[in-house]
């Protein structure tokens, strides 16, 4: 599991209390007017001048002789080893921390907006906290235009992105306009849409192609709004789906499966078909052991191997209606064969891990692997390895 | 960290709920199934079908999230069911917009088969007295561009159409210009026996994207027996022309229909097999003609209805069976039910719509220009009542037949959703209004339907499969699968 | 065939669910209506299709078949607003396409 964010070592010759983002580049070519908004990551003796800043793995730290004298620099514990060329960071001086925002050799880059949320997931990754952090919102504004303009996709997350209403409204206009050829998937709990003013005024964006995945977890009202912790949740969604479907935007379902929404996922799924047949994906996901999951263990979870079947059954009828159906996060021996054709090796590069009774499986390769809090926090009892 | 609250905290309190409108039937012994306005279905015990109505289920029974899942009860602060129900019946409709898909034009009444249950087939070599004039093709064609649809399918028969092959081509070439212009989606059938099928006739076809419709009555004996030829060898011939036809127009460019008569009424396995020996994926197990036979008591029909469901029922047993162990094969009508019953697709069935498909969905423009509502209308005629005949082509405009009072009593008069025992039948979203059968047989387009064959029979086939998508887990992804297809 | 008389108070049964039952046994049984104060009194004449033995089934059957017709009534009475606004919405000229 790659680290994303934490303390380094030093932070020197930068203002006091200053939060800093900077392009990575590794190329000493550059021209003087590119050079000086970016932090260049020093990798041997001969160290080109002019850049804004200057980036040093503590294994190469005698490297610090070679800067430019007077330069700013920070010294990076090595697990920041991974970072490339355009990757995008924010070192902050009087934390003397980093956080890497992006990496132009991720998978998928997300980029969290906002940690606030009007929903409490049995099952929450990224826990919400209820005070004002839209210096976080302001700050992607910065970060935008660092973003490599050949980048194929981006994420916006949460907590709950369209809390901020007409400024998340903004960033995603600015988005288009710094990254034209860049596709957006919005992770929203979709009860924003419910207005049609904001479902207009979000669908006048004109996007070529963004698209919202908006989490359903149970074909009962009660049930879900349960799951989510929020009454109403459930009515305000489907309103918010339908808003976005009458103006032509592009909506997924995200499903993830754990031992409450799997009791009603056939019913669900016959729902969506019914109901929802426009939709234009569906996502079942394995559950991620982080975040909530570990203070409702008891609640939530089921070894993915007991639900096998109804896995199954539930991709059958998905697939039946003729809707573009994905599994995401299971591990190959937990799901029966006949999802093949709908399995995605999905999780994150920077998240997964084999187990060790995964040693010597003649599928690894084809598999996903596990998050890496699930390597930590327990995983199925079941898993074989394919001979 | 806040506390995360029990599923009870978002359950309502009791007594809380509406009803939605739906309607009910018994489906068996214990059960009855609740239909709501968009054909979701639940089945419930009888018992608890009073306490529903009562308000008395409570929200921690399993029945209540079915019955709201479902769309048949809400709780007063929901919006979302009330707007997907509006979609789903909107999206269930939405074809009434298109009108007028199907042309059928009768290009001749001559035929070299002298089918027993044939109503119309002239044995005759006399072109002038049989055989539609370019005349009234035009006119014809004036008439099919009109409608609105998107996509316009002309289909032809007869008689046997490829006797008048030239008045094929004429109309196919003459419907391509007129198509130049107005772009819609153009798609032509014709519906033959095949035993008069050449290579010119089958390269036209096949440079016009032209597919073909036949007839497979089932094994050699039964299918010659029920279509007699000069030389007694109508099947022979079907073969000769399907492998000919399906080498130059693909595999599956040429489909077969059956008639079922008397004599297939013993033998629906064997029938399925011969389909299942020249290739087809498919079987369309069609009822019994109620044309042509004097059929005068109503034990007589009863009885043949009731022989007709065994057939279909052992059949599409079979079917299930063979799809079990392997084959890839469906049954037609009840895979248009099934898309009733599982989506909000109309299939566009023109025997099972409401309101009837006369004239909105498909009409016929016979070989002497006469406009008919349907292609049983035609029959009808052919036996000697013009009820359904709606105009000539040669005399009326398209306003004068669309709008006729012979079209528009019969649509107005047969609507399911106004008529008794359909308006409370928890069927109506499956069925259709079929005023061309009632007509002929009960001499009213709504008949009464504890008397009416064609209600007794689909009440019997809806429960049939009713109960069969709750079988086994096979069966219903089978049934999905089929409902998906239409 | 004998004729069997079953009586239903008006204030109980609506005579609308007693016509409606009438009218689906009809192959069966051929039904007249008259009324005594508040008593509805139906006459059930077998038609030529039923037998003498199942004639004890077919007037069970008749009075289930009036209780469900009482359902209906209520169900139908109950959700006519809520109808009406459904098909308002399936008919409108905004939304989808």
């Amino acid at each position: 599991m790659l680290k994303l964010g934490g303390r380094v070592i030093e932070i020197k010759g930068a203002q006091p209390a200053t939060t800093m983002l900077f392009s990575v580049s590794t190329n000493k070519l550059l021209p003087k007017v590119l050079k000086e908004s970016k932090a260049y990551l020093v990798d041997e003796m001969d160290v080109p001048e002019d850049f804004a800043h200057y980036l040093i793995l503590d294994s190469k730290k005698d490297l610090i002789e070679s800067i430019p004298p007077g330069s700013e620099f920070t010294i990076l514990p090595e697990d920041y080893a991974y970072l490339g060329n355009n990757d995008v960071i924010r070192l902050s001086s009087d934390r003397s921390s980093i956080r890497v925002l992006f990496r132009e050799t991720a998978s998928n880059n997300s980029i969290l907006i906002t940690e606030q949320c009007n929903h409490y997931c049995l099952m929450c990754s990224q826990p919400p906290k209820a005070h004002d952090d839209s210096w976080i919102i302001e700050e992607t504004f910065k970060l935008i235009p660092l973003i490599p303009k050949t980048t194929k996709e981006i994420g916006f997350t949460g907590g709950e992105p369209t809390l901020f209403g007409d400024r998340f409204l903004e960033l995603l206009r600015y988005t288009k306009s710094e990254l034209p050829i860049t596709a957006i998937h919005i992770l929203s709990n979709g009860r924003s849409f419910k207005s049609e003013e904001f479902s207009k005024k979000y669908s006048e964006i004109n996007h070529f192609d963004m698209m919202v995945g908006i989490p359903i977890y149970s074909d009962d009202p009660a049930q879900h709004d349960y799951i989510v912790q929020a009454k109403g949740a459930f009515d305000e969604t489907i309103q918010g789906i339908l808003n976005l479907k009458r103006l032509g935007q592009k909506v997924e379902i995200r499903i993830v499966l754990h031992k409450q929404s799997i009791t009603r996922l056939i019913n669900l799924c016959e729902f969506i078909g019914r109901n929802l047949i426009f939709v234009d994906h569906v996502a079942l996901m394995g559950l991620e052991m982080i975040g909530f999951t570990r203070a409702n263990l008891e609640e939530l979870w089921i070894d993915p191997i007991v639900y096998r079947d109804t896995l199954s059954e539930a991709v059958g009828i998905l697939a039946a209606y003729g809707l573009s159906v994905s599994v995401y996060n299971h591990q190959l021996c937990l799901v029966n064969s006949d999802i093949k054709p709908y399995y995605r090796k999905s999780i994150s590069d920077w998240k997964n891990e084999f187990a060790p009774e995964c040693a010597g499986c003649k599928k690894i390769s084809e598999c996903g692997g596990f998050f890496s809090s699930g390597i930590q926090n327990g995983y199925s009892k079941n898993l074989l390895p394919f001979q | 960290m806040s506390k995360f609250q029990p599923l009870a905290s978002f359950l309502s309190s009791h007594h809380e709920y509406k009803l939605l409108p739906f309607k009910f039937e018994q489906l068996n012994d214990q059960d009855y199934v609740l239909t709501n306005l968009t054909g979701d279905y639940l089945s419930v015990p009888r018992a608890q079908l009073n306490r529903i109505v009562e308000h008395q289920v409570t929200p921690d029974e399993p029945i209540y999230s079915d019955l709201r899942s479902k769309h048949f009860i809400y709780e007063p602060n929901d919006i979302a069911p009330v707007e997907l129900l509006g979609l789903k019946l909107r999206t269930k409709y939405s074809r009434l917009a298109e009108f007028t898909n199907l042309h059928i034009f009768v290009v001749t009444l001559r035929c070299d088969h002298s089918c027993p249950y044939c109503q119309v087939s002239r044995q005759s070599e006399d072109k002038a007295a049989f055989d539609m004039t370019p005349a009234m093709a035009d006119k014809a064609l004036d008439f099919v561009f009109k409608t609105p649809s998107k996509a316009i399918k002309i289909e032809f028969q007869g008689g046997e159409p490829l006797l008048n092959f030239e008045m094929v081509r004429y109309v196919v070439l003459e419907a391509e210009k007129r198509n130049a212009v107005t772009q819609r989606e153009l798609a032509f059938v014709i519906a033959t026996t095949l035993s008069l099928v050449t290579d010119d006739i089958l390269s036209f076809c096949r440079d016009h994207n032209i597919v073909l419709s036949s007839s497979l009555d089932g094994p050699e004996e039964l299918h010659n027996a029920n279509r007699p030829r000069p030389n007694r060898n109508s099947h022979q011939k079907f073969v000769e022309g399907l492998n000919k036809a399906r080498l130059a127009l693909g595999f599956d460019n040429v489909s077969a229909l059956m008639t079922t008569t008397e004599a297939s009424l013993p033998m629906v396995n064997d029938i399925i097999d011969e389909y299942l020996r020249l290739g087809f994926r498919g079987i369309f197990l069609r009822p019994l003609s109620p044309y042509g036979f004097a059929i005068k008591t109503k034990k007589y029909r009863s009885y043949n209805t009731q022989r007709w469901l065994e057939f279909y029922k052992e059949g599409l047993n079979y079917i299930i069976e063979l799809n079990r162990s392997g084959v890839k094969f469906s049954e037609h009508y009840t895979s248009l039910i099934l898309t009733k019953m599982m989506t909000s697709t109309d299939p566009g069935y023109v025997d099972l719509m409401n309101p009837a498909g006369l004239g909105i969905a498909a009409i016929v423009f016979n070989y002497d220009g006469g406009v008919y509502a349907s292609d049983e209308s035609r029959m009808l005629a052919e036996m000697g009542d013009q009820t359904f005949l709606l105009g000539n082509v040669l005399v009326n405009t398209y306003e004068e037949v669309m709008l006729s009072d012979k079209l528009l009593d019969a649509l107005e008069e047969s609507f399911t959703l106004s008529v008794p025992m359909c308006s409370d039948c928890a069927f109506e979203p499956y069925c259709g209004a079929e005023p061309v059968y009632h007509h002929a047989i009960h001499k009213d387009f709504v008949a009464k339907k504890p008397e009416s064959e064609f209600c007794n029979r689909n009440m019997s086939i809806f429960k049939h499969i009713l109960g069969l998508m709750h079988s086994d887990k096979f069966t219903k992804q089978l049934f999905l699968e089929w409902s998906t297809r239409c | 065939m004998s004729v069997t008389t079953l009586t239903f108070d008006e204030r109980i049964y609506p005579v609308d669910a007693l016509q409606k039952a009438a009218y689906r046994f009809m192959n069966l049984f051929v039904v007249d209506f008259s009324i005594d104060k508040n008593l509805i009194i139906c006459s059930l004449k077998p038609t030529q299709n039923s037998s003498q033995e199942g004639m004890d089934y077919h007037i069970d059957e008749f009075k289930k078949e009036v209780l469900d017709q009482v359902l209906r009534l209520k169900i139908k009475a109950e959700t006519e607003d809520v109808r009406n606004l459904i098909l308002g919405i399936a008919f409108s000229k905004s939304g989808f396409q």
